[in-house]
């Protein structure tokens, strides 16, 4: 029997033990949603019984933990998040796939997202610093308690949202949802939960973090993209012998006209190798923020303390949909990001050094 | 047991083609945005207690009609208990909707028809 709703997620979250979190967490406010509508539609004189009988019949409708579990996995296997990859089933050619990448859509996100996270950075860094550093001062006055607890909630709320642009951006599953809380346990233990839940802490982690992030994010990408446009448009626009293609150090660095294809052909080549590199630092940059922004929700299952939890038993094949859940999270090794990035960096070194060579 | 395994494994393949359908068709008659439990609700009256799907196994399904973008959904405070998430059907919702129906009429008529003459004994 199901003492009460925290009680039924309490079961809940341990079926999707195992899948995505995010899924948990959208399964989870989803029932409590329901149960909690459908427990305030119970008509009076049947209230009188205790909150367990009531929820008999109403549970009985929605499903047991076990079945709701397998439903939400189910549906997530065919559901795919914005901008998800489609797995190839043929392995395309090295060169399909390098050229290709230019109508990707997964990069192209990447690529703004990397971009827009200086903006982002310095918000969230000037926000969790102020926020941080007013509560602890403010803690030694009355007002210190509720502007921290207020902090802390904004924190959680800015969570969601950077987790809603991952989503979109990078196509990595993030919650949908907002961060089920227990809202039966009197005020002074939500603001209890609020401190203690790790989940509070390392978003905030991931704020102050994504500054220096942003910025070499920022820094490498203008630099890279700048730098392969100036390659391919400079000589085209002026004609290479009277535009210098590259200034460094003072220095001028003429292309002779024979050269000028090689050049606009490199930066085209250091161009899609950037957006190689933007997709493979995006998925990444993504996981960073799931592992701080979504984690594991064990800061839940501290906060609601004196539930006593039964161990469900396990159904017909709820082993193998884990299984299944778990493989689909799985990602691929990056292989070919991986060296396509090493890629890169010998051509700008490679580029780089023809020009110090042929300028004397 | 094995008949047993291979009915609800029948049973969980069929509910799960018609869930989208019949969530669908509810929105499509609405006059309002409608929240999951009332949806739920709308779906028990319309069948007399013969409800064929858990309530819960619903909202995967209009989450996933919304990620197609046959649905919008919007999530509005309420007076008691936790904020309501209220679902509309989009355009292409109800686009959807006409060519499942018709899709839904010739596989009924397709399946009653392969099943004549099957009998019971």
């Amino acid at each position: 029997m199901t003492e009460s709703i925290e009680a039924y997620l309490v079961k809940l979250k341990q079926e999707l033990a195992g899948s995505d979190p995010a899924i948990t967490q959208d399964a989870l406010a989803d029932a409590e949603e329901h149960l909690r509508n459908a427990l305030e539609q119970v008509p009076e004189p049947e209230k009188d019984g205790s909150e367990a009988e009531a929820l008999i019949p109403i549970i009985e409708r929605y499903g047991s933990p076990e079945e709701i579990a397998s439903a939400y996995r189910e549906i997530e296997t065919l559901t795919q998040p914005a901008l998800a990859e489609l797995k190839p089933t043929v392995e395309k050619p090295f060169l399909n796939r390098f050229f290709s990448i230019i109508t990707d859509a997964r990069a192209w996100g990447a690529l703004l997202y990397l971009i827009l996270s200086m903006i982002t950075g310095i918000v969230y860094f000037t926000w969790a610093i102020t926020g941080l550093s007013l509560s602890l001062s403010l803690l030694v006055l009355i007002i210190g308690l509720p502007f921290t607890a207020l902090f802390l909630l904004s924190v959680r709320s800015i969570a969601l949202v950077e987790g809603r642009i991952v989503e979109a951006l990078l196509g990595v599953r993030m919650p949908r949802r907002p961060f089920f809380t227990n809202r039966q346990a009197g005020w002074w233990e939500q603001v209890k939960a609020l401190f203690l839940e790790k989940r509070t802490w390392t978003a905030m982690t991931y704020m102050v973090l994504q500054l220096p992030l942003g910025m070499i994010y920022f820094t490498v990408f203008i630099t890279l993209i700048a730098l392969s446009l100036g390659f391919i448009v400079n000589p085209l626009l002026f004609g290479s012998p009277n535009a210098p293609v590259i200034n460094f150090g003072g220095q001028a660095y003429y292309v002779t006209p024979e050269l000028t294809p090689i050049v606009v052909a490199a930066g085209l080549i250091l161009l899609l190798s950037t957006m190689h590199l933007a997709k493979f630092v995006g998925r990444q940059h993504g996981m960073i923020a799931k592992a701080l922004l979504v984690g594991s929700h064990r800061g839940y299952e501290d906060s609601i303390e004196g539930i006593r939890v039964r161990d469900s038993n396990s159904m017909e094949d709820p082993m193998e949909m884990k299984e299944q859940a778990k493989n689909e999270i799985e990602e691929r090794p990056p292989l070919f990001a991986v060296i396509l990035a090493i890629a890169i960096f010998v051509v700008v070194i490679g580029i780089t050094l023809f020009f110090f060579l042929t300028s004397s | 047991m094995e008949g047993i395994k291979a009915t609800k494994k029948f049973e969980k393949e069929m509910k799960s083609g018609t869930a989208s359908l019949v969530l669908l068709s509810v929105l499509a008659k609405a006059k309002d945005p409608m929240y999951g439990y009332l949806i739920a609700k709308q779906i028990e009256a319309g069948s007399e207690g013969t409800s064929m799907i858990k309530q819960g196994a619903l909202y995967p399904v209009l989450r996933s009609l919304e990620s197609s973008g046959l649905l919008e959904s919007q999530v509005e405070p309420s007076t008691s208990g936790p904020p309501r998430r209220y679902y509309e059907i989009t355009e292409l919702g109800r686009k959807s909707l006409l060519e499942w129906m018709d899709i839904w009429g010739k596989i009924r008529d397709f399946v009653e028809a392969s099943l004549q003459g099957v009998s019971h004994d």
